[in-house]
């Protein structure tokens, strides 16, 4: 019976939220602020990481750039046009869409529907349909059945 | 398929391994700036040497060559001796100045830096790295050069040595010197 209550108990304690144990509870609102930014930039020195997820010191101090214009007053739109000001679209972890950047966000789709198209009609000529059988007919005999059957049908 | 839909394949892939070369053939040092053009950054620092504070305002109206190094990077040593040299072919212009920036430095090894490897120009330290980012500074060594007016004018990223150091003499500093030199 007691067992049957401890299962009981760790069945619910499954359904329980407890991811929410696991988060930060002690970060500020400039903190999300500083972290949200910093997501949405990229760390010039290392491969496609945003400054948030790097450890490289220039990402340390563009996190630190990024705190101190928020505690300035500066808008996370301010933040965002200066470093594109210093570093240029490249800065930003999503390209833009304006320009030839929209052949960035165009290209994979167009690619994705020219190559589902090639491979489309390769496989319709593939899978061809054969003409079917008429119904009323055998289908012909090869010689050594005939010779079989004529065999067979000798008395 | 039919033929045409060939064809379009054919000069789709064409063009995207021609974009793919062009892309390989670029040289990565010269990365286009957003900021050849725009106002230099101004900043103000403490002297690596002396302590005293630093500003681009002191130059106003001199060419002004800057050079973010730092001790610990290999190729900031590699292009130092032709550092020193460019300093020594236009050190007596009374329209040139140069400024070394230390940056992402302890200031005990940017002295001993100095001290090892000769110094005949100042340098500012960038503690915060404040004045790298507001110079869109990628690693170093990355070299400027802001006109009279105080735009940038170029961008270097890389050693400044062989064909990098002739290219940055005559077709860079020396007309910007030549400019304020001759009669308007």
């Amino acid at each position: 019976m007691i067992s049957r209550y401890i299962l009981l108990c760790l069945l619910i304690s499954l359904a329980l939220p407890w991811h929410v144990c696991a988060e930060v509870v002690d970060e500020t609102e400039l903190d999300i602020q500083v972290r949200e930014i910093s997501k949405t930039l990229r760390c010039t020195v290392c491969q496609t990481e945003n400054i948030w997820e790097s450890g490289a010191p220039l990402a340390v101090q563009m996190r630190g750039a990024i705190r101190e214009r928020l505690t300035l007053g500066h808008s996370p739109e301010e933040i965002h046009a200066y470093f594109l000001s210093r570093y240029g679209d490249y800065i930003l972890m999503q390209p833009p869409k304006h320009g030839a950047n929209w052949l960035i966000w165009l290209a994979p789709f167009v690619l994705l529907l020219v190559g589902g198209f090639f491979i489309y009609s390769e496989v319709r000529q593939w899978v061809k349909p054969t003409s079917p059988q008429p119904q009323d007919q055998p289908p012909p005999l090869d010689l050594e059945a005939r010779k079989k059957i004529e065999r067979e049908l000798q008395p | 398929m039919n033929r045409g839909i060939q064809f379009i394949l054919v000069v789709g892939l064409i063009a995207l391994f021609a974009l793919f070369l062009k892309g390989l053939g670029g040289d990565p040092r010269s990365i286009p700036t957003v900021l050849i053009g725009t106002t230099a950054p101004t900043f103000a620092g403490p002297d690596v040497e002396s302590g005293k504070t630093l500003s681009l305002d002191q130059y106003k109206g001199k060419v002004v060559l800057l050079n973010f190094w730092a001790s610990w990077c290999y190729e900031c040593k590699v292009e130092h001796n032709d550092i020193l040299r460019l300093h020594q072919q236009f050190k007596d212009n009374p329209d040139f100045v140069m400024l070394g920036v230390n940056y992402q430095d302890e200031l005990p090894n940017a002295k001993e830096y100095l001290k090892t490897y000769g110094s005949s120009f100042q340098h500012v330290r960038d503690i915060k790295g404040t004045m790298a980012i507001d110079y869109g500074v990628y690693g170093v060594p990355e070299t400027f050069v802001i006109d009279q007016q105080g735009i940038i004018r170029h961008k270097w990223v890389g050693p400044i040595v062989g064909q990098v150091y002739t290219n940055l003499t005559e077709q860079v500093i020396s007309p910007l010197l030549h400019k304020t030199q001759s009669p308007t």
